[in-house]
């Protein structure tokens, strides 16, 4: 199996940069083996680049789900187990349970999204592959994850939408 | 904040210095180019003479702080007397006021993708760690806050029958959890600004960046994944500022005064402290201007539209006290007359009125001028008035609840008005050295990234572009989020 290589190619301009990203999917490069490093945030999609689905959003709807799974148990098992009729209302009493129901959904909703947070910083990133300094001063690299044999393709589309450097590693 | 004091740019775009208030016909001040902003403003986070200058001033003063803390705890009557207390309580209450609210400056404009809030959402979310602070005098403040059960009678407070320390443990609960939060938030926001410092600094500072760059590179998953991180906590900072605001105004103000019952007060407090954290911002922001040479940065849209904020704020402060005011005055029973006694016209009627004053009468009269709000130095004035203003208006809340006698607080209402209770010296060391602990955490911190987010400036300048509109000048944003 061959060695797996970062290929990145430095431009100044966007839209060589868009032009490489376009160049590397023609070429054949899987979606997701290829990606934008800037230093700034740029619009989604602006280069053309692959868009991960991301999670983050279930984890409040997971969070929630649960906590009102157990705050319903809670409140029911809790008037079950001392059934007081206050007033003439049923034992189970559906209003004096939501808010502890709301109280409850809300605080793990809460809780899963900080765990999502974490869970999806997708940090700390223990292998960025080839980088360069220039890029935090406004450069914009095109990095590429491959295999050696490849890396020579891949360097070649670069330089061919007019990377200014290629770097490898 | 920074060292370059004064220093100029020395190229700014041509096409660039059009760009207008806005919409409006002359063009404004020139604006950095976007290469320009990481040299600039990496800058920035060397430490010069002015800046070790003032870090020493605030260091001396903190440990005045410290000072007045011990001396509180251990001095004279130490925790048993309940009206020594009065003036830490107000302290508390100021710093959560001032340094709580001003992350939420540019939580909102953020999320409704304003522009203008770019350069200023660093400086906002660097109030968070002066709520270290805060939490300190917090735990020396707990151990003098009486139980809710003393004597065998149970104080009314929000708690009914819960365990007699309930108040102590979930204001420190609450407390660390919203410092937490703002951390999280500014780290959030700092992160790419790590790693420019990890490529572009030296020393400490690239070795700092390193670390807490977490191998950020920019890929776009990061920057996607930062930017829900920085939605959610600002969501988050949001809902446990209100929940935190209205344990401590409850706790260490209301339920300490037998009968008063004020479901308006904890949301007075809260809308206080979003007044008096863009206060603090805008003053933070003119000093940046000031002393660390950032003008370029901070101009005159942010001035002006935070501006507009404060004029806004300062009327719904007098909305939310008149609300809660109403209620008593027009209630004359004897409990709420007795609320009126202790806090409008009894031993802090001057505190109540200098907070009126300042909170809300001269901010109005002043902000409702175009040319005071339109300027840098107009809502700096304003909001040095409006931070006053909440220090008088936190002594008259705390001082007073404070002053009144702990073995009458089982009664229905109060029914003797306790005497004004001036600060003495630890007071006055407290109040001075624990909102400039909180000062010095955030100079600080502003040695280790700038004050201006790089990458929110780079955005700033990517999605902005200043155009000749017909025979005036305007601001053409993109808003593609």
């Amino acid at each position: 199996m061959a060695d797996k290589k970062s290929v990145l190619g430095l431009f100044q301009d966007p839209d060589r940069a868009a032009d490489a990203m376009d160049g590397l999917k023609e070429a054949g490069f899987e979606l997701g083996t290829f990606d934008v490093l800037t230093g700034t945030p740029y619009p989604e999609g602006a280069f053309g680049e692959y868009v991960p689905q991301h999670r983050l959003f279930r984890f409040p709807a997971f969070g929630a789900i649960i906590g009102f799974t157990l705050a319903v148990v809670f409140t029911a098992a809790t008037q079950l187990a001392y059934p007081v009729i206050s007033g003439g209302k049923p034992v189970l009493a559906l209003f004096a349970m939501l808010v502890i129901v709301y109280e409850l959904t809300m605080l793990s909703a809460v809780v899963a999204t900080v765990v999502g947070i974490i869970f999806e910083s997708r940090l700390p990133n223990l292998n960025p592959g080839a980088y360069d300094t220039r890029i935090t001063e406004g450069w914009i690299g095109v990095v590429v994850s491959t295999t050696s044999d490849k890396a020579g393709s891949a360097e070649h589309v670069l330089k061919r939408a007019g990377a200014l450097e290629v770097k490898m590693a | 904040m920074a060292s370059h004091a004064g220093s100029k740019p020395q190229n700014v775009d041509p096409a660039h210095k059009a760009e207008s208030h806005g919409a409006h016909h002359k063009p404004a001040a020139e604006r950095p180019l976007p290469e320009q902003v990481m040299p600039d403003l990496v800058k920035t986070t060397a430490a010069g003479s002015k800046f070790k200058v003032a870090a020493l001033v605030l260091a001396g003063l903190s440990v005045l702080g410290v000072i007045g803390v011990v001396g509180r705890l251990f001095g004279g009557t130490g925790a048993a007397d309940q009206k020594e207390w009065g003036y830490v309580a107000a302290t508390l209450g100021f710093m959560l006021t001032v340094f709580g609210g001003a992350p939420m400056v540019s939580v909102a404009p953020s999320m409704a993708k304003a522009n203008w809030i770019r350069p200023v959402t660093r400086i906002s979310a660097l109030f968070s760690l002066a709520g270290v602070a805060t939490a300190l005098v917090l735990l020396a403040l707990v151990v003098a806050l009486p139980p809710l059960v003393t004597e065998g009678a149970r104080r009314r407070s929000i708690w009914f029958d819960a365990p007699v320390y309930s108040p102590h443990f979930w204001s420190i609960v609450g407390l660390v959890g919203l410092v937490v939060t703002g951390i999280g938030l500014w780290y959030a926001n700092s992160l790419p600004d790590f790693a420019a410092m990890r490529d572009h600094s030296n020393g400490w500072r690239q070795r700092w960046g390193k670390k807490l760059a977490r191998g950020f590179v920019g890929t776009q998953g990061q920057w996607r994944s930062l930017r829900l991180r920085i939605g959610m906590l600002g969501t988050l900072y949001f809902l446990v500022l209100i929940f935190v605001h209205f344990l401590i105004s409850t706790d260490f103000a209301m339920s300490m005064v037998a009968g008063w019952r004020d479901a308006i007060f904890p949301m007075y407090h809260s809308l206080g402290s979003l007044q008096a954290g863009i206060a603090s911002t805008i003053i933070a922001m003119w000093a940046a201007r000031k002393w660390g040479g950032l003008d370029k940065y901070l101009g005159h849209d942010q001035f002006w539209a935070l501006g507009k904020l404060l004029f806004a704020f300062s009327l719904l402060w007098f909305y939310f006290f008149i609300s809660g005011f109403i209620v008593f005055w027009y209630g004359r029973t004897d409990s709420d007359i007795m609320v009126l006694d202790l806090l409008i016209r009894g031993p802090y009627k001057y505190a109540f009125a200098a907070a009126f004053l300042l909170c809300f009468f001269l901010p109005w009269w002043t902000l409702i001028w175009n040319r005071v709000r339109a300027s840098v130095t107009g809502p700096a004035v304003v909001a040095a008035i409006i931070i006053v203003g909440h220090l008088f208006d936190k002594i008259r809340i705390y001082g007073s609840a404070w002053s009144t006698d702990p073995a009458r607080i089982h009664e229905r209402f109060l029914t003797v008005i306790p005497q004004t209770h001036y600060p003495d010296v630890f007071d006055i060391f407290v109040i001075v050295g624990a909102p400039a602990l909180g000062i010095l955490l955030m100079l600080l911190a502003s040695r280790m990234v700038p004050v201006v987010s790089i990458w929110d400036m780079k955005q700033f300048l990517m999605l902005s572009k200043p155009v000749k509109y017909m025979k005036g000048h305007a601001l053409i944003v993109a808003k593609p989020d």
